[in-house]
């Protein structure tokens, strides 16, 4: 019973957080803006979320002008691809085991 | 952590995959007024074919611009209306790009081709390419919004071959595509997603 219950990921806790890797997940690439509305967040919020993911190797970031405007990209990495998946299999197992019990 | 909680981050995993791959403001109403637009569209372009002694291809090609005008500015409404209900607004985000460009490519290319054949007074083929091509825009389109579009997509890509061996009926073929479809498709809409 102990065992998956590691694997519940703590930087995933976060509603928000677990949106941005999910979102990741099913896309390429995500600019921040689509990335804010989709969470509905504000800028200084959606930020530090991706600053601290960013801190964990979890997503990268891209930045490139579109003009004059500041654009910044999401994608998510290897390692926050595998992090993600263990995470929702923990989920799944825990669910499963709580069917059982 | 409890069965709920874990429940509930499942949930909002999945809500949150779909929201942004999909454009979720489609809205069914929409496909049923512009049926009703091409019906009323098609007897028009009946009782002009059948008059003589005018400029049957500017008349029937500036109609055309109208009715696809027309029919893009109810559904950019009617889904900006809809987007409103479910407390979103309707933007040009990544989603809703990845859906115009997959639906208006196979559309243009089509589009083009038909000019062509128009052109070229080969005016056997029309209404068949416009709605095969119209078929696989929604196919390519569904991967990007409710996926139950491609049968509509289906639909016309079938309604289209048939016609392509049939001789003299394009209108007829032509209103039930983009007339009768709509309606009926648009009707299912509403009462699977907008009760």
């Amino acid at each position: 019973m102990r065992l998956y219950l590691e694997d519940i990921n703590k930087a995933f806790e976060s509603k928000v957080r677990l949106g941005i890797m999910s979102i990741l997940t099913v896309n390429e690439s995500m600019d921040f803006v689509t990335l804010k509305n989709l969470l509905e967040l504000t800028d200084g919020n959606l930020a530090s979320h991706t600053r601290n993911l960013e801190e964990l190797g979890y997503i990268q970031s891209f930045k490139q002008f579109i003009g004059r405007r500041p654009n910044t990209t999401f994608s998510i990495t290897d390692k926050g691809k595998e992090a993600f998946q263990k995470h929702l299999s923990a989920l799944e197992e825990f669910l499963k085991n709580q069917q059982n019990s | 952590m409890n069965n709920q909680e874990a429940l509930n981050t499942l949930k909002d995993i999945r809500e949150m995959m779909e929201k942004s791959t999909r454009f979720l403001s489609l809205s069914g109403w929409s496909s049923v007024i512009i049926g009703i637009y091409s019906c009323i569209a098609a007897m028009i372009a009946h009782y002009v074919l059948a008059q003589t002694g005018i400029d049957k291809t500017g008349i029937l090609f500036l109609f055309a611009i109208t009715l696809i005008a027309l029919s893009l500015l109810t559904t950019i409404l009617m889904c900006r209306h809809k987007a409103q209900r479910q407390h979103r607004q309707l933007q040009l985000d990544l989603p809703t790009r990845r859906l115009l460009w997959n639906f208006f490519l196979p559309l243009l290319v089509g589009g083009i081709l038909c000019l062509s054949l128009i052109w070229q007074q080969h005016y056997g083929l029309t209404s068949s390419l416009m709605l095969i091509f119209y078929g696989i825009a929604l196919i390519s389109a569904s991967h990007y919004t409710y996926s139950n579009t491609r049968y509509l997509g289906y639909a016309e890509i079938i309604l289209g071959l048939i016609d392509s061996f049939m001789v003299n009926h394009a209108l007829l073929f032509w209103m039930i595509g983009f007339g009768i479809f709509h309606i009926i498709y648009g009707i299912f809409f509403c009462l699977k997603y907008e009760k």
